[in-house]
């Protein structure tokens, strides 16, 4: 019996009027990677940012329903969505570094959330988070060098370097091959099943074959609703809803 | 044939041309049935035949219009009569000037006849333009336009042609305003120079002392003229940080609130009001400064038991601060707004307070752009006049008190030729040093705040 990271709890969202998200429940395994797919604008992403509360951020956008991580309810009002947040790091679709060096990047976290005593173990930090996210051989010579000049696969591992460096418990992926070519994908498709073994993993693509192969949880959203969630193979290879044979089969999407 | 004739057979012309020139373009694609019809859509031949209309006529009309008042000139010299030109001690210029004057309606009682006649004849000159060079022009442009019928067959690209003409007025218009600029400081470095030749260059640029009052007479006390202009832009120097160190923090902090807390709604409504400061007249914050800030100050300063001066740098920066403030909130604003949302997103999830964020993602990202707002709006509070003027004085003061009254280089060079002034005496030759100056300080300011946009330009996008 595994251990139930996060809850979703009949999670709706609205912008304004708008209904986005219609009555989501959902259970994410811990230090396993689920991976949300469905067509765009069908609500994934959208829940992905429920589960860091990044949502608060855009004006109009409101909640009901809960989301639990380790049975706590993270819309409470005794928890600041800061400490929530440090807690569950986020990759954006498009790798968005700082304008800053590749070093202060990955110190961003650390520095704000005041985790490390000295400089000598501020550089430790980043350069083990900088090896966890696979990049430091590559970059080691120019650690110093503005993060905005790597190439577009290693910006997105150095901000996957920048979420890991503060240990978050969950790690959100939303779309982050969707800008890379196939080699950089590669690269951080393999670096997610590294990282399965110490972050629970919720990623959104687009792309089945990547859900296929890097996620043991599949969801399938279709216009705001969840329509089937199961193992990724019994889902690609036995759905039991049509619209998921469908959508897989290129039939809508 | 007057001018209105002349108008009307131009633009009835024109338009005939363009339809007459379309029209057997089109017909001349009608006419082939098999192999290659024009190149260019036909109204291209009709506009390409219209433009060699327009172009000889108006650029005929311009150089004439430039000339004009020399070959009158010539005209009337060659009219002088030989006994007038004896009483003027045969200096033709003499009577020209002499005729000039007459022909604006100046004549003196007992002004001679032929001097009179001679007026007339200018006058008749000037204001009557025979029909023969209209017609010249008329015709000019009919051959033009001639030529570019001919032209209509398929060999000719009509749309490339009406383009590249299109583009050389284009080059033209922009390169009016940069003669203009160019023209701008000749003037200006000819007089300076005449200024310079009276009062050495480093006694100008270095002199600690300001007191422009040369003498008229020889034997006049007091007047002996001190050139220095380190007091005047000490003045201003003082005046700017002042105006600076009110606009800058409030300009900058309302800018934040506006691109980051403020909600969509807010900021529709509050961001054109700041903007409306920007449009007060600024005789009127003038009259703020002079009338409301400086006898506060006064009497803050009373109360504290100081004397200060009613007029002070203080009132006049403080004043100034306050006009510059939508510069530097609305420029400011539109550089942080420019900052990506992903890095926002990115600083946020990573578990940063907004306040966090803003200082240590936001601002140094737009860093860069808020510079070159703020060096903008130092140029603006460099030439400013009118506040100074009305609330900090014209008093020459070396001094850094900002309780003291000062003055700045702008409030200088309208004193110096405010009124009736010699054109060769260096009081008045010193406000056109001092006006290049300032040309060449706020010059490299502006350049130096291009070089930092696009700096910023090439790093964030």
């Amino acid at each position: 019996m595994q251990k139930n990271k996060i809850e979703a709890k009949k999670v709706s969202v609205f912008y304004n009027d708008k209904k986005a998200l219609n009555e989501i429940t959902l259970s994410i395994p811990e230090k396993k990677v689920t991976s949300l797919i469905g067509p765009s604008g069908c609500g994934k992403s959208t829940f992905l940012r429920c589960i860091n509360r990044m949502n608060d951020t855009i004006e109009g956008c409101s909640m009901t329903g809960r989301i639990l991580i380790d049975n706590k309810d993270i819309n409470e009002k005794s928890l600041d969505p800061v400490l929530l947040r440090a807690r569950v790091g986020m990759v954006f679709q498009k790798p968005n570094p700082f304008p800053k060096s590749i070093f202060e990047n990955v110190a961003y976290g650390p520095k704000i959330h005041g985790l490390t005593q000295s400089s000598d173990e501020l550089n430790e930090l980043v350069e083990e988070s900088l090896k966890k996210a696979g990049l430091f051989s590559e970059i080691k010579d120019r650690i110093h060098e503005p993060g905005t000049s790597l190439s577009g696969g290693q910006q997105q591992r150095l901000c996957i370097a920048r979420a890991i460096s503060i240990s978050p418990e969950i790690i959100l992926m939303d779309e982050p091959c969707s800008a890379l070519d196939p080699i950089a994908t590669a690269k951080i498709e393999e670096l997610i099943d590294e990282l399965a073994h110490n972050f629970t993993i919720v990623i959104v693509t687009h792309s089945m074959q990547q859900a296929a192969r890097v996620s043991k949880q599949t969801a399938f959203f279709h216009m705001g609703n969840l329509i089937e969630v199961g193992k990724t193979d019994s889902i690609f290879s036995n759905p039991s809803e049509k619209k998921t044979q469908d959508y897989i089969t290129g039939k809508i999407g | 044939m007057g001018f209105w004739a002349f108008f009307i057979i131009f633009a009835s012309s024109a338009f005939f041309l363009h339809w007459y020139a379309t029209n057997k373009a089109l017909r001349f694609n009608a006419g082939i049935k098999e192999g290659s019809k024009l190149p260019s859509l036909p109204q291209y031949y009709g506009l390409y035949t219209l433009l060699w209309f327009i172009i000889p006529i108006l650029s005929t009309f311009l150089i004439w219009t430039i000339f004009k008042p020399f070959l009158v000139d010539y005209l009337v010299i060659q009219k002088i009569p030989a006994n007038l030109l004896n009483s003027f001690g045969g200096n033709p210029s003499l009577i020209l000037s002499t005729v000039k004057a007459i022909s604006l309606q100046n004549i003196f009682p007992g002004t001679k006849q032929e001097l009179i006649d001679l007026a007339k004849y200018m006058n008749e000159l000037k204001y009557s333009t025979s029909s023969s060079f209209y017609i010249a022009i008329l015709f000019l442009g009919l051959i033009g336009s001639s030529f570019t019928l001919k032209k209509i067959s398929s060999r000719f690209r009509a749309r490339q042609s009406v383009e590249s003409v299109n583009i050389k007025l284009l080059i033209f218009c922009s390169t009016i305003a940069i003669l203009t600029t160019i023209g701008i400081v000749f003037s200006l470095i000819f007089e300076a120079i005449r200024f310079f030749e009276q009062i050495p260059f480093f006694d100008f640029l270095f002199g600690l002392s300001w007191s422009p009052q040369t003498a008229i007479r020889e034997d006049q006390v007091a007047s002996s003229g001190a050139f220095g202009a380190i007091p005047i832009f000490s003045g201003t120097l003082l005046i700017t940080v002042i105006a600076m160190s009110v606009s800058i923090p409030v300009g900058l902090l309302s800018a934040i609130y506006l691109s980051e807390y403020a909600t969509n709604n807010l900021r529709a409504f509050l961001k054109p009001i700041l903007e409306i400061l920007a449009g007060v007249p600024t005789v009127v914050y003038g009259f703020f400064a002079a009338i409301t800030v400086g006898p506060f100050l006064k009497g803050l300063a009373d109360s504290f038991g100081f004397s200060i001066a009613s007029e002070s740098a203080i009132a006049a920066g403080g004043v100034m601060g306050i006009m510059i403030i939508p510069f530097i909130s609305s420029l400011s604003d539109d550089v942080i707004n420019s900052v990506p949302n992903s890095l926002r997103d990115g600083s946020l999830a990573m578990g940063a307070t907004k306040s966090e964020t803003i200082k240590k993602v936001i601002l140094p990202a737009a860093l860069p752009g808020i510079v070159g707002a703020i060096l903008l709006a130092v140029s603006r509070a460099i030439g400013e006049t009118m506040i100074v003027v009305m609330a900090a004085g014209i008093a020459a003061n070396l001094t850094a008190n900002p309780f003291d009254s000062v003055t700045t280089v702008t409030v200088q060079i309208v004193t110096l030729l405010v009124g009736d002034q010699e054109f060769d005496s260096p009081k008045t030759l010193a406000a056109f040093a001092l006006g290049i100056t300032l040309f060449f300080v706020t010059l490299v300011l502006n350049l130096y705040a291009l070089k930092i946009v696009k700096k910023y330009r090439e790093k964030y996008d």
